[in-house]
């Protein structure tokens, strides 16, 4: 990060005019073109010096760290933290925030090519970090990370940055990964959470004359409550979602329903190659039919919202049900929706299916790695040690209302608050209905959910084609996707 | 000092270049006008115009020290290889297309007639002139966000029509809800945007024709109609291929307002080539697509120069 005018030295040198070499060649020539040429250098020189100059601060070997979030409100809760790691260890840290999100990518694109990358950044985690970490711009942390410091973290977490065989094994032959040893962890979790969260306005359920306080427990009582709710309000009545973004309806909606509805395995079979049980099976349609009962009850618009802009309208009223995940409590507060206005449940359960209960396993959300151009290895080390910590980590879910990667154990309620603690209690469940959103080892390797969100988006709130109609397409969308991995 | 003071002096009287402009070569001065030009344009005009051709020829996300060289496969998956991909990129070829038609002609229908009404009035012309071209100056993100609000379920075209008991012509899930109005709602607004500057064109054509050719013609019995198409209309004639070119280069090219109004839906409706080149770009994850996304972005630039020469041999023909 500081060694911008390092790396710019040598070239000066190259092109002084200073040199005794080059002032008894101007010497011997003696014509006002070489001195000509001596000026312009020197004063591309100048300007050559005072852009390396700009580019570094003065360097303070291991004393002063840089780091990158894509998210603006990580980035305030970490600043926040590194006065603390500042106090404890002596070492800076400044924070920077890059939004949005394909911004925060092309800008580590160009900083990888420039060399202008950060000591610290926070990345997806299981798929954007491993792509980053196989294209090698960050560090193998393995050595660093023990098992004491794995054992702070949820269980269902700790190897969301880990190249394992498997995930080396299901990568397409051009993919980075294969170059990759089994065994490299290129990030540690830091933030955790699960989809499929519905938040439910209490004031609209009790003006539906439904009880505010009791979550629908399966997914023909949540129709009933959203029936009653339209009923009600049919403008500001239904259920909010930003289906600008497709795969939200696929990815937070429909797989949750369907998991719980078929089991695990009847639902990866659902996206096997071959697709002997896809969507076009009886399986698959009864699933996408259960889906597309939403359709009378999806707000206006729904499909031109995003998802900060579905959230924000439900905040304001315009909706009754809100879908999000464990990480929009804390955007609906920033939004003016008090917490304890708002009822949480999972996408619950259809009476009909083959569980009855369903529980989300929280995966890791970001998490933090130390690239490979940072010369304050050691300090990068203690900065995510640190921040990871039960100490560190309460400090940033605080100020951020966004749920830890790091088990806080009974600490959980005075540092997160209740209701963001209460959340926590979606996470556990029978282990054979718990949904694991993070469990991508049954796609194929160049899997675009947006492809298969959009056909969910035309079954519903669009109903531009059936449930029978759009089985068997989905099944030629992924059977496309398996043939296009090559 | 007098004395070269005085030889000074006289060089200038004989018209002799002063000693310090004799010291600085006119090439060398010339150069050093043009070289931050010529720097500038080698950095970031041909090596980025070269890198990105080469691109389209490899596998790359970005962040690997090494492209993967694939040869003309990412062409040939856009165009039919790729059974995910190709289905994809001939939807939206075929919305581009749409696009690609309808803002030009819908421009020149309006523009033109707005641009000879505006001719013939005097009083007010330039506070019209003004009021047309608003759109043009304002255009950019923050109208197509206006725009956004203006076509949602509660926004004010649908609260104008009910309000005009044209309740039935409202749409309840907005204008860019509901796919059937979705991609014809962003060719209004491409057309809102695109007529200030051809009515400016066609109006500068029209003050460019001699009166006298018109009065000629009037006085030989030609109605105002026959004025406008035996006269007019083929003197406008460069203004138009130019207006319709343009147009064509917009719909080819652009992609914010895709971007920003819909993301290419509702279920992809609105998806349209430039918006498919911006997506694997930039959001397809860190998936190796960058190559396709170059490729596809030089099947555009082909197109482009196909439909400028169709254009230069309207142009000749036309002179």
């Amino acid at each position: 990060m500081t060694t911008g005018a390092k790396q710019c030295s040598p070239v000066m040198a190259s092109i002084s005019p200073g040199g005794s070499g080059a002032r008894s060649a101007y010497r011997r020539r003696g014509g006002g073109r070489a001195r000509t040429l001596g000026v312009v250098i020197a004063v591309l020189s100048g300007v050559l010096a005072a852009g390396c100059g700009g580019a570094g601060e003065p360097a303070a070997e291991g004393r002063a760290l840089t780091m990158w979030t894509f998210k603006k409100s990580h980035a305030d809760a970490l600043n926040k933290a590194a006065g603390q790691f500042k106090a404890a260890t002596g070492i800076t840290v400044t924070v920077e925030a890059i939004t949005p999100d394909d911004v925060f990518v092309s800008k580590i694109q160009s900083a990888a090519q420039t060399g202008g990358l950060p000591d610290v950044l926070e990345l997806h985690a299981g798929g954007e970090d491993l792509e980053i970490g196989a294209s090698g711009l960050v560090q193998d942390l393995a050595a660093d990370v023990g098992e004491e410091w794995k054992r702070r973290l949820l269980p269902t977490t700790r190897d969301a940055g880990l190249m394992t065989q498997q995930r080396i094994d299901l990568a397409a032959n051009d993919s980075p990964f294969k170059s990759v040893k089994a065994g490299t962890l290129f990030s540690v979790p830091f933030t955790a959470g699960a989809f499929g969260i519905v938040y439910a306005s209490k004031e609209k359920l009790r003006a539906a004359g439904l009880d505010a306080d009791t979550p629908p427990k399966t997914w023909e009582d949540f129709l009933a409550a959203l029936k009653a709710t339209t009923a009600k309000d049919p403008a500001r009545g239904g259920l909010s979602l930003g289906l600008k973004v497709s795969q939200t309806g696929l990815n937070w909606i429909y797989q949750p329903l369907a998991h719980s509805y078929l089991g695990r395995d009847r639902f990866q079979a659902l996206f096997a190659k071959g697709a002997q049980q896809g969507f076009g099976s009886p399986d698959g349609i009864r699933t996408l039919d259960l889906y597309g009962r939403l359709t009378p009850y999806w707000m206006p618009g729904s499909t031109t919202l995003g998802i900060d802009e579905a959230d924000i309208a439900f905040a304001q009223g315009k909706s009754a049900f809100n879908v999000g995940g464990t990480f929009t409590l804390a955007f609906l507060a920033q939004n003016g929706m008090s917490p304890d206005k708002v009822l949480t449940f999972p996408i619950p359960p259809s009476s009909e299916g083959a569980h009855k209960e369903i529980s989300m396993s929280p995966l890791a959300l970001t998490s933090l790695a130390v690239t490979s151009t940072t010369e304050n290895r050691a300090a990068a080390v203690k900065w995510l040690d640190w921040v990871t910590s039960p100490t560190g980590a309460g400090v940033v879910a605080k100020n951020s209302l966004d749920l830890p990667a790091t088990d806080l154990g009974g600490e959980a309620e005075s540092l997160l608050g209740p209701d963001l603690a209460a959340l926590q209690k979606h996470f556990t469940g029978p282990a054979e209905s718990a949904y694991e959103a993070g469990d991508t080892t049954f796609f194929p390797s160049d899997y675009d959910q947006v492809k298969p969100g959009n056909l969910l988006t035309r079954l519903t709130p669009l109903g531009e084609v059936t449930a029978p109609q759009a089985g068997p397409e989905l099944d030629k969308i992924m059977g496309a996707m398996w043939k296009s991995t090559k | 000092m007098s004395t070269l003071t005085a030889a000074k002096r006289s060089g200038r009287l004989r018209g002799e270049p002063p000693e310090r402009a004799r010291r600085l070569p006119e090439w060398l001065v010339g150069w050093a006008f043009v070289l931050p030009a010529v720097a500038l344009f080698l950095v970031m005009g041909v090596y980025t115009i070269g890198s990105g051709f080469a691109l389209s020829f490899a596998k790359w996300n970005g962040f690997t020290p090494e492209w993967t060289w694939v040869g003309i496969q990412n062409y040939l998956d856009l165009l039919y290889a790729d059974p995910s991909l190709a289905p994809e990129f001939r939807a939206a070829a075929w919305h581009t297309a749409q696009v690609m038609i309808a803002v030009p002609v819908l421009t020149v229908v309006i523009s033109l007639p707005l641009a000879v009404a505006l001719n013939s009035i005097r009083r007010l012309r330039s506070v019209l002139r003004s009021v047309y071209f608003l759109p043009y100056v304002t255009s950019g993100i923050a109208v197509y966000y206006a725009w956004r609000y203006v076509l949602e379920p509660d926004g004010a075209v649908n609260l104008l029509l009910r309000a005009a008991g044209l309740g039935s012509l409202a749409q309840p899930q907005g204008f860019l809800g509901n796919p059937a109005t979705a991609l014809p709602t962003l060719i209004v607004v491409l057309v809102w945007s695109s007529v200030p500057i051809a009515t400016l064109l066609y109006l500068s054509g029209l003050q460019a024709i001699d009166p006298n050719m018109i009065e000629a013609a009037q006085i030989d019995g030609a109605a105002q109609r026959q004025v406008l198409r035996r006269i007019v209309w083929p003197l406008l004639r460069p203004i138009t291929a130019a207006i319709v070119l343009l147009g064509v280069r917009d719909a080819l090219h652009g992609f914010q307002i895709f971007l920003i109004m819909t993301g290419g839906g509702p279920g992809g409706h609105t998806d349209v080539l430039g918006l498919q080149t911006y997506r694997l770009s930039f959001m397809k994850g860190l998936a190796q697509t960058l190559g396709v996304a170059s490729a596809l972005g030089w099947l555009l630039f082909a197109g482009a120069l196909l439909l400028t020469l169709v254009n230069a041999r309207m142009l000749r023909r036309v002179k």
